[in-house]
């Protein structure tokens, strides 16, 4: 009897396990990567994959790199990045800027259509952009608007209509934006996926259901969506309905997630993607060979120190500390992916506003490794905390980027200046919390640019509640700090703006050591050598439009 | 022999002394004596108990012997495999992987101790009073055991992360909010099942109270399953260590513990192969030996195995 | 017996309200917040004021805790922050599957194989085979599972190409992900197996029924076995749940889409509705196991009263 009920469950455990195990599976995708087109029959694709699941792909909820990564190549805005990361007219067909610098007159190509037919307008984008500025927008990016345009902020906070907002839409075709003050990178924004079109009627008819299946968006973009699943990822197929489709030359892209390193590369090795991801340990082994590639964005990574916490008060202290580290042992050895050590907050090939000049060759150079000075620092430094070495503690994220990086500064710390600091890794959230509150002395902390100019970095430090600041206020260095941002906000001409920027770093860096920039991230790469033009932007955000498959 | 006619007044009553009667004539021992001396009996069990007796020494005077400690950097020497100047190789920050791999295995064994102990202690216990009283005091025993299970440890670790200071013991009190469940339930089902067998009834018919019921009767029955579900909890508990290590609450960098170890190691798996390997095998080793240690200590001590 | 399972379902409710309210309680304890802090940051005081309360955040806890609760009742979990707009409900259903699937399945390798393994080891005990079971076991659970689906992936799926790599495409992806947790299985069941079945084998019961004649099969499988099968109950019931909830290194190991990974996520990201439904499906599974458990010890030993007996 117990055999008989033990049997039929057993069995019903297995039909029922095999029969709704069948519906979740997302087919084959499994031909190989990256095929080639014999003259103009066949289809091509490549296969890509991300580290994480895909939270979301509302552009009103998309707030990290990953939904960008997907939306920017299903959206458009009004100009795109080219290869050489700099913007190029996209669903706009050209744009005038007013003498003052405060109007920007977009003028729209004709015929553009969203992927269901509804007309690309230039009261599209009003609406995107109107909607993206309301503070409860969920990704918390409304700034990157209300920051630029006329009476944007007053907007969010519900203190004026939407029709006071400056942005106006004379016909169809022409899109007028007003600006509170000359922004040298603001074609670099439109760029930048919060400045896409979305189709806001369809997004209305939605409502609650908006982007939750490939059935509930619509395309702007060379690609659309015809398989989603968050946890699995996307099938992207070209869009017809893109202005510039001709020009698309891959027909078919697979988005996996995929979050072990060894099964990508794996996968890479038995030709099932078309590019790869390597970790420092696997860089040495392929470093030789033809499709190795490296890459590194804008983003820095960083020792924040707290300028009023038990020892870091001390400018002794903090110089010291700067100076103790080598960051190019660091990239080299430890890290040997790619990135590379840091010079300053800005990278180094990032725009200076000056047309034809990076950032980097106005910069000078403000992080350097010098054992000996850091010993003196540290001594001086003691003094004047009355001869008592405080314990020092550095907080910081639990992955293991960090905590290695966090290992090498200990090591450091111990064999120049002879002291042991504490490594204290928590999860994010609470690492953030910390450092928002003033609770620690340092921590290792990164910033990623949202657009191309040292603004992106250098204003973190006059802004109130984040986990940035470092309790940098109120003393006469800081505001000197906040005035220089501020002129260079209202400065016009670019040369002395520049300069403004420069001396606001240095003074970040060098004299007041506010910071200890560590390293630019960067990645290691296997790309298939039949995979040409793979764009990835200083942003870090994959650009597929210009790949071709040999 | 010769033949000798055998009668009546060849016999007389023998001479028995009431104490004499009673006398066992063995030495008696206890119980612990007497699966003691039966353990010694086996080989097996010897030389597993002598093999891990060898590696505890190890964990304390390995990284003393070596000529580096575990934390002392050396960037011009990573990654190296297993030579002369490091015997187990370095790892990537050109650490000494033989004092690494001993100090872990000292802090592995302290965690294997403690939920050993944990499940022991409250385990044992909190099943076997659960099911002895049955009736309402199992059933609100066992639903403040699924409250337990049911609060996400994530949750209740990070809060507790928040609060103290990370390092073992945060850990060992994270791991003994809920590792000895296991062991409760299990107990709890055996001791159902002996409760009301007729030697339990014969113990309580002559007034055996119910803690010794528990401790002389009941327990000894179900030393099997507990000696098993020990050997199971120790290696849970190093990798629940090494995870929650590696999310960032318990131990800090520069210290290890063999699940850390083996973490890392298996990062590089395809490079660096004996990273893994090395603190593999000595868990494995420590496994086999505790293994066949608890085979032996069930053989000793389980009642019914004595034929 | 019919009173004691209405019985317990209804202390199973009653523990799901005490587990939900606890975490509830507990999660907003928890640093942080559902957004991105470094992008919110960049916004006013006044815009941030406004985001918090399109969530309900800005009320006090034990409010929002009600209102949770009143839209429990109705049948509704929310939606997530984290996949900004999926409903709870819909997360759990599609991310629940392809765990539940690799889970059974390694739940039935493992039984199987754990069995006969057990079975075998014990009915020869101190042979060659007994040694060998032993060593099987320990393998099997002091080499972690990754390690294991690592090793698997690389020579199925990479070096001899039978079967895929990763992903989740055919009924194929799922026999590397459940062979790699069924070892775990086979080790513990293939134990206490043979731990319970050599005492079972000592009892009086079992000579008699040798002296009967009867086959050691029959002896094993009609007597035997089902008197061994109390421990192994229970550890059935603690490996159903944790492999069927996901093995979180397995499946990332897989790129399976499974629910493995959900707990550690959302709980990083402050998800919380997400983690209240994920904390309610898991206790309510862990529950009804442990009832199904409980009555099957009943069925299996009759000797077993859970309910008091009548004085």
């Amino acid at each position: 009897m117990m055999k008989k009920i033990a049997a039929a469950v057993l069995t019903m455990a297995l039909l029922l396990s095999a029969a709704t195990g069948c519906n979740s599976f997302t087919g084959n995708s499994a031909e190989p990567a990256s095929q080639a087109g014999s003259g103009a029959a066949k289809p091509t694709s490549v296969s890509f994959y991300l580290e994480n699941e895909i939270p979301t792909l509302n552009q009103f909820a998309a707030s990290d790199n990953i939904a960008f990564t997907v939306l920017n190549n299903i959206s458009e805005g009004l100009y795109r990045l080219d290869m050489n990361d700099e913007p190029q007219p996209a669903l706009a067909e050209s744009c005038k800027v007013s003498d003052d610098k405060l109007t920007y007159t977009f003028t729209l190509r004709d015929g553009l259509k969203f992927s269901n037919g509804d007309a690309i307008t230039s009261k599209v984008f009003r609406e995107t952009w109107l909607e993206q500025m309301k503070a409860d927008a969920k990704n918390g990016y409304a700034f990157i608007l209300t920051d630029y345009i006329v009476n944007g902020q007053e907007y969010s906070e519900k203190k004026v209509g939407a029709d006071q907002v400056g942005i106006e839409t004379p016909d169809d075709k022409t899109l007028v934006v007003k600006l509170k003050a000359p922004t040298p990178y603001f074609l670099s924004l439109t760029t930048f996926v919060p400045y896409y079109a979305v189709d806001m009627s369809f997004y209305q008819k939605q409502g609650a259901s908006y982007a939750l299946g490939k059935d509930n968006l619509v395309y702007s973009g060379p690609y659309m969506v015809t398989q989603f699943d968050a946890a699995s990822g996307v099938t992207l197929v070209k869009n017809p309905n893109y202005w510039d489709k001709d020009n698309v030359k891959v027909d078919t892209v697979n988005i996996k997630i995929i979050k072990e390193q060894s099964t990508a590369l794996n996968l890479y090795k038995a030709g099932q993607l078309s590019r790869v991801k390597l970790s420092a340990t696997d860089v040495p082994s392929y470093k030789s060979s033809k499709e190795f590639t490296t890459h590194t964005i804008f983003r820095t990574n960083f020792i924040q120190f707290n300028t009023t916490a038990e020892g870091t008060k001390n400018l002794n202290i903090r110089k010291a500390l700067s100076m103790a580290v080598d960051n190019n042992t660091l990239v080299n050895t430890i890290l040997n992916n790619g990135s590379e050590a840091a010079n300053g907050v800005v990278p180094k090939s990032m725009s200076s506003g000056i047309a034809g000049k990076t950032f980097g060759s106005l910069q000078g150079t403000l992080m350097s490794y010098n054992a000996e000075k850091a010993k003196e620092y540290w001594k001086k430094g003691v003094e004047e905390l009355g001869g008592q070495v405080p314990q020092m503690t550095l907080v910081l994220d639990d992955d293991t980027e960090n905590k290695d990086v966090g290992t090498y500064l200990q090591s450091q710390f111990k064999s120049v200046l002879g002291i042991d600091v504490n490594l204290d890794s928590k999860t994010k959230e609470a690492r953030r919390s910390l450092m928002k509150t003033g609770k620690y002395q340092m921590g290792l902390n990164a910033w990623g640019a949202d657009y191309d100019d040292p603004m992106t970095y250098l204003q973190i430090w006059t802004e109130n509640t984040n986990s940035f600041r470092g309790n940098f206020k109120d003393t006469e260095a800081a505001d000197a700090y906040v005035k220089l941002i501020e002129e260079a906000h209202a400065e016009r001409d670019t040369a002395k703006r520049a300069d403004l920027l420069v001396q606001a770093e240095k003074s970040l860096v060098v004299d007041n050591a506010v910071v200890a920039p560590l390293y630019y991230i960067g990645s290691a790469y296997l790309v298939k050598p039949n995979v040409k033009n793979l764009v990835e932007p200083d942003s870090g955000i994959l650009e597929l439009k210009y790949t071709e498959v040999d | 022999m010769q033949n000798m006619e055998v009668t009546k007044d060849l016999f007389g009553p023998a001479e028995a002394d009431a104490e004499e009667r009673e006398k066992i004539s063995r030495p008696t021992r206890s119980g612990f004596q007497d699966g003691w001396i039966r353990l010694k009996q086996n080989k097996g069990s010897v030389v597993a108990l002598a093999i891990l007796l060898v590696l505890v020494a190890l964990a304390f005077a390995g990284p003393a012997v070596a000529r580096y400690d575990y934390y002392t950097t050396d960037y011009g020497a990573i990654f190296q495999a297993p030579g002369p100047a490091h015997w187990f190789g370095t790892d990537k920050f050109g650490r000494d992987e033989w004092s690494r791999v001993w100090y872990g295995t000292r802090i592995s064994l302290l965690i294997a101790v403690v939920a050993a102990g944990l499940d022991l202690l409250v385990g044992v216990t909190y099943g076997s009073v659960s099911a002895l009283l049955g009736g309402r005091v199992d059933a609100v025993m066992q639903r403040i055991v699924e409250v337990l299970i049911g609060i996400p440890n994530l949750i209740i670790v990070i809060l507790l992360m928040m609060v103290m200071p990370a390092g073992i013991g945060t850990l060992i009190i994270a791991m003994s909010i809920s590792g000895w469940v296991n062991m409760a339930r299990l107990v709890r089902a055996e001791i159902l099942k002996l409760k009301n067998q007729e030697f339990v009834l014969a113990a309580r018919l002559l007034g055996t109270s119910n803690r010794e019921i528990i401790m002389k009767h009941l327990i000894p029955n179900t030393v099997g399953v507990i000696v098993i579900n020990t050997m199971f909890t120790i290696p849970s508990a190093i990798f629940t260590e090494a995870f929650l290590s590696f999310i960032g609450i318990g131990l800090q960098e520069p210290k290890a513990s063999l699940g850390v170890l083996i973490n890392s190691g298996f990062q590089v798996i395809n490079s660096h192969a004996y990273l893994l390997f090395v603190p593999a095998v000595v868990i494995v080793l420590i496994m086999v030996c505790f293994s066949i240690l608890g085979d032996g200590l069930r053989d000793a001590f389980d009642p019914q195995m004595r034929i | 017996m019919k009173k004691y399972i209405l019985k317990r379902i209804v202390y199973l409710f009653v523990t799901l309200l005490v587990i939900m309210t606890a975490t509830f309680f507990l999660m907003h304890s928890l640093p942080g917040t559902p957004f991105d802090e470094d992008k919110i940051s960049s916004l006013s005081p006044a815009q941030q004021q406004q985001i918090y309360a399109s969530y309900g955040l800005d009320q006090p806890v034990y409010i929002q805790y009600f209102k949770y609760l009143g839209n429990v009742f109705q049948g509704d979990f929310g939606t997530s922050t984290l996949y900004s707009g999926q409903p709870v409900k819909s997360i759990l259903a599609s991310r629940i599957v392809p765990s539940a699937l690799v889970g059974i399945q390694a739940v039935l390798v493992g039984l199987a194989v754990g069995l006969v393994l057990g079975v075998v080891a014990a009915y020869k005990h101190n042979t060659p085979l007994d040694y060998l079971t032993m060593i099987v076991s320990v393998l099997g659970i002091s080499v972690p599972n990754f390690v294991v689906a690592a090793l698997l992936q690389y020579l199925f799926g990479l070096k001899w190409g039978l079967l895929p790599v990763a992903y989740w495409e055919s009924y194929a992806s799922s026999v590397l992900p459940s062979l790699a947790l069924s070892f775990g299985v086979v080790a513990q069941i293939a134990r206490f197996v043979r731990t319970e079945m050599l005492t079972v084998l000592q009892q009086d019961y079992i000579l008699m029924a040798k002296a009967k004649g009867l086959s050691p099969a029959k002896i094993l499988m009609r007597h035997a076995l089902r008197n061994s099968m109390l421990p192994v109950l229970t550890i059935l019931g603690a490996i159903t749940v944790n492999v069927l909830t996901g093995s979180l290194a397995v499946e990332s190991i897989y790129s399976v889409p499974g629910i493995g990974s959900l707990f550690v996520d959302t709980i990083k990201a402050n998800d919380y509705s997400t983690i209240l439904g994920l904390t309610v499906f898991y206790s309510a599974f862990y529950v009804v196991v442990i009832l199904i458990i409980d009555v099957l010890y009943c069925v299996i030993d009759p000797r077993i009263r859970l309910a008091p007996a009548k004085e």
